[in-house]
C-alpha cells in the first residue's frame, strides 16, 4: 500500500516537472503570441490590448499556474487558429485516439501473450525459421502500408468501412468502432510481432533458470512447468513491455489516423504544429507525456503485485 | 535399492564421455557419498538417475534400476510419476533453485499437488507442516506464507529439503547441497540429513567435492575422476587406506589443523 502511494506521489511530481518544462519550452520558443495573431501590421496599442486579453501581461509563474489549473477546470487557453477553447477542440479527438489505443492494446494483450507462449514450442524445431521470418515480416512492414492494404481490401473491396469517411461516434457508434477496429489492426500487427518475440525470448531465458530444473525434478511436465512457474516469472517483463507499448501506441497512431482518416489527436497535433498553434500543441504534448508516465506507473503497480521482491522498497513485509 | 550398472553418458557437443562405465549400488537406508573434483562426472551421474539430462542432447547407455525399475530407458511420463514421489532432489543453490514468485509452503507441497491431485487441501497442508517440522524450519505457519527471498540461505535449503521429502520418497539425491552455505549452516544441514536418514530410513546419494563433509555424513564413499569410478569403499577404508593414487592425492589435499595429517 505504501508503495502504491509513493508511486502515485512520484507520478504527480513527474507530471508537475513535465508540465513546467513544456510551459517553459513553449515560452522560449513561441515568441509573442499576440504578434503572431495580429501580424506585423498591428499597432502597439492593439498588441497591448490583445496581450492583456490573453493574460500575457501577467508574470510567468502566475500564467503557469493558471494554465496548470486549466487541466482541471478545462480552461487551457484558446487556439490561435480556431479562436476556440483548446480543451473543447482537443476533447473529442482525444477520446477517439484513446479509444483507438485501447482497442489496439486489448488486441495486443489478448493475441500476443498466448501466441508468445505457444511460439516457444517451435524453439529448435524445423519450423522455427518460418515463424521467425513471419515475425520479422510483421515487424518490418510499415503501418502505413498495411493501412493502405487494409483500406483497399476491407474498405474498397469488401465495403466493411469507408476509408477517409469516419462516422461520428455519437450517431453511428457501430460504424465508428468498426472503422477504429481496422485502424487498430494496422497499428497492432508490428507490435504483436514485437511482443511475441519479446515473450518468446523471456520464456526461453526463464526456461534456463535453476528453478525450472527443480520443477521438473518434482514431476511437472512441460506444460505444467510453463503454466505454474515460467509464465508468472515472465510476466513482469511482459507487463513492463506492454506498458511501453501502451505509451507508444498513442504516438504511433498519428500515421494510422492519417491513413484511415480518423479525426484523432495525432492528426490534429500534426496540423497544429504546422500552423504554429502553440496553445494546442502545448496541451497535447502535456497530455501525451501524462499518458506515457501513467502507463509506466500502472505497469509498475501491476508488477509490484506480481513480484513480491519489488515490494521490499515499499516497507510492506 | 538403486543399482547403476555400466552407466555411460556422452553429450553430443563433447567428444569424450562425461560418465564412462560407472557401476554403483546404494543400499536401503544408506547415505552414499560421491566425491570428485568439478567436471569428474558426479553431478551428471546424479542427473541421469534423476532423469534430468536432456535426452536429445546426449547418448545414454547402461542400466539405472530403482527397486528393479529401469530409469534410464523409461518413458518420460513414467519418469514424471517417479520424480518427487520416489526420488527427491536437492540442488546446490537454494535461492535460484526455488521459484521466486511462489510461496515457500506451496513449493514444499508441490509434489503432493502433482502426484496426489485428489488429496484434500487440509491434508496437504498438514503434510507440508509435518515436513517443515522435520527439517526444523521455524514458525511453519508463518514460513508457509513467505517467499524464498524472505528466508535465509540455510532456511531456503531446509525448505528445499522439505520439498524433496514431503512425498516421502525412498531416495534423496543431494547435489552439493551445502556448498553454497557457510560453514556453521553447512554443519547444521549435515546434522539434519543424518537425523532424517536415521528417523525415516531414506536412502541418500550425497555429492560433494568436499571430502570432509562426506566423511562426516557417509558410511560409504565412491570417488570419481574424469567420468570413471576410481574407488569405492567404506569411508574408513577410503580415507585411511586409499588404494588409488587419485584418492590419495585428494586426501592429501585436505587442509588440516596445525599442518598435521588427517590420519
Amino acid at each position: 500500500m505504501k508503495y502504491t502511494i509513493r508511486r502515485i506521489w512520484m507520478l504527480v511530481v513527474t507530471m508537475l516537472i513535465v508540465s513546467f518544462m513544456t510551459f517553459l519550452a513553449f515560452e522560449l520558443v513561441s515568441g509573442d503570441p499576440a504578434q503572431t495573431m495580429l501580424g506585423t501590421e498591428a499597432t502597439p496599442e492593439q498588441l497591448a490590448a490583445l496581450r492583456h486579453e490573453l493574460g500575457l501581461d501577467q508574470p510567468f509563474f502566475a500564467r503557469y499556474f493558471r494554465w496548470l489549473g486549466g487541466f482541471f477546470t478545462g480552461d487551457l487557453g484558446s487556439s490561435y487558429i480556431y479562436r476556440q477553447g483548446v480543451w473543447g477542440l482537443i476533447a473529442p479527438k482525444l477520446s477517439l485516439t484513446l479509444l483507438l489505443a485501447l482497442i489496439s492494446f486489448i488486441l495486443i494483450t489478448v493475441i500476443s501473450i498466448p501466441l508468445g507462449v505457444w511460439s516457444y514450442r517451435f524453439v529448435g524445431g524445423p519450423f522455427d525459421w518460418l515463424r521467425t521470418t513471419f515475425n520479422q515480416l510483421c515487424m518490418a512492414v510499415p503501418p502505413f502500408f498495411v493501412g493502405i492494404l487494409l483500406c483497399w481490401i476491407f474498405g474498397i473491396i469488401l465495403h466493411l468501412f469507408t476509408p477517409g469517411d469516419f462516422p461520428a461516434l455519437r450517431s453511428d457508434p457501430g460504424g465508428a468502432l468498426r472503422h477504429l477496429l481496422f485502424a487498430s489492426i494496422c497499428l497492432c500487427i508490428p507490435r504483436i510481432a514485437m511482443t511475441v518475440r519479446m515473450m518468446r525470448s523471456t520464456v526461453i531465458g526463464e526456461m534456463e533458470k535453476a528453478y525450472v530444473r527443480t520443477a521438473i525434478s518434482r514431476g511437472n511436465d512441460r506444460r505444467q512447468v510453463l503454466t505454474r512457474h515460467v509464465l508468472k516469472n515472465s510476466l513482469t517483463s511482459t507487463v513492463t513491455f506492454l506498458g511501453q507499448t501502451m505509451a507508444e501506441l498513442v504516438g504511433g497512431s498519428i500515421v494510422v489516423e492519417q491513413v484511415f482518416g480518423i479525426p484523432g489527436l495525432g492528426r490534429f497535433l500534426v496540423s497544429s504544429i504546422s500552423n504554429r498553434d502553440y496553445p494546442v500543441v502545448q496541451a497535447i504534448v502535456v497530455l501525451l507525456a501524462f499518458w506515457v508516465v501513467l502507463a509506466g506507473t500502472i505497469a509498475d503497480l501491476i508488477n509490484q503485485r506480481v513480484d513480491p521482491r519489488l515490494r521490499l522498497g515499499g516497507g510492506a513485509k | 535399492m538403486l543399482e547403476i550398472k555400466d552407466l555411460h553418458v556422452q553429450f553430443n557437443s563433447r567428444d569424450h564421455e562425461a560418465v564412462s562405465g560407472v557401476t554403483l549400488t546404494i543400499h536401503d537406508g544408506e547415505i552414499l557419498g560421491l566425491v570428485g573434483e568439478s567436471g569428474s562426472g558426479k553431478s551428471v551421474t546424479a542427473m541421469s538417475i534423476a532423469g534430468l539430462l536432456p535426452r536429445k542432447q546426449c547418448k545414454l547407455s547402461g542400466d539405472v534400476l530403482l527397486d528393479g525399475q529401469d530409469l534410464l530407458h523409461a518413458q518420460r511420463s513414467e519418469l514424471r510419476r517417479l520424480h518427487g514421489r520416489k526420488i527427491g532432489v536437492v540442488f546446490q543453490e537454494p535461492m535460484s533453485s526455488m521459484d521466486p514468485l511462489m510461496r515457500v509452503g506451496t513449493q514444499i507441497g508441490e509434489t503432493l499437488r502433482i502426484h496426489q491431485p485428489d488429496m484434500p487441501k487440509e491434508e496437504r497442508h498438514r503434510l507440508v507442516y509435518e515436513a517443515m517440522r522435520d527439517v526444523e524450519l521455524p514458525n511453519p505457519e508463518e514460513t508457509y506464507r513467505k517467499y524464498p527471498h524472505e528466508l535465509s540461505g540455510g532456511q531456503q535449503q531446509r525448505a528445499m529439503i522439505a520439498a524433496a521429502i514431503v512425498s516421502r520418497p525412498s531416495l534423496l539425491l543431494l547435489d552439493e547441497p551445502t556448498t553454497a552455505l557457510d560453514v556453521t549452516i553447512q554443519a547444521q544441514i549435515l546434522e539434519l540429513l543424518k537425523k532424517l536418514n536415521r528417523e525415516t530410513g531414506i536412502s541418500m546419494l550425497f555429492i560433494s567435492h568436499n571430502l570432509n563433509v562426506v566423511r562426516k555424513l557417509c558410511k560409504r564413499v565412491a570417488v570419481m575422476q574424469k567420468g570413471k569410478l576410481v574407488e569405492t569403499g567404506t569411508t574408513e577404508d577410503v580415507f585411511f587406506r586409499p588404494q588409488h593414487p587419485y584418492t590419495q592425492k585428494l586426501i592429501e589435499s585436505i587442509p588440516t589443523r596445525h599442518g598435521k595429517e588427517v590420519r
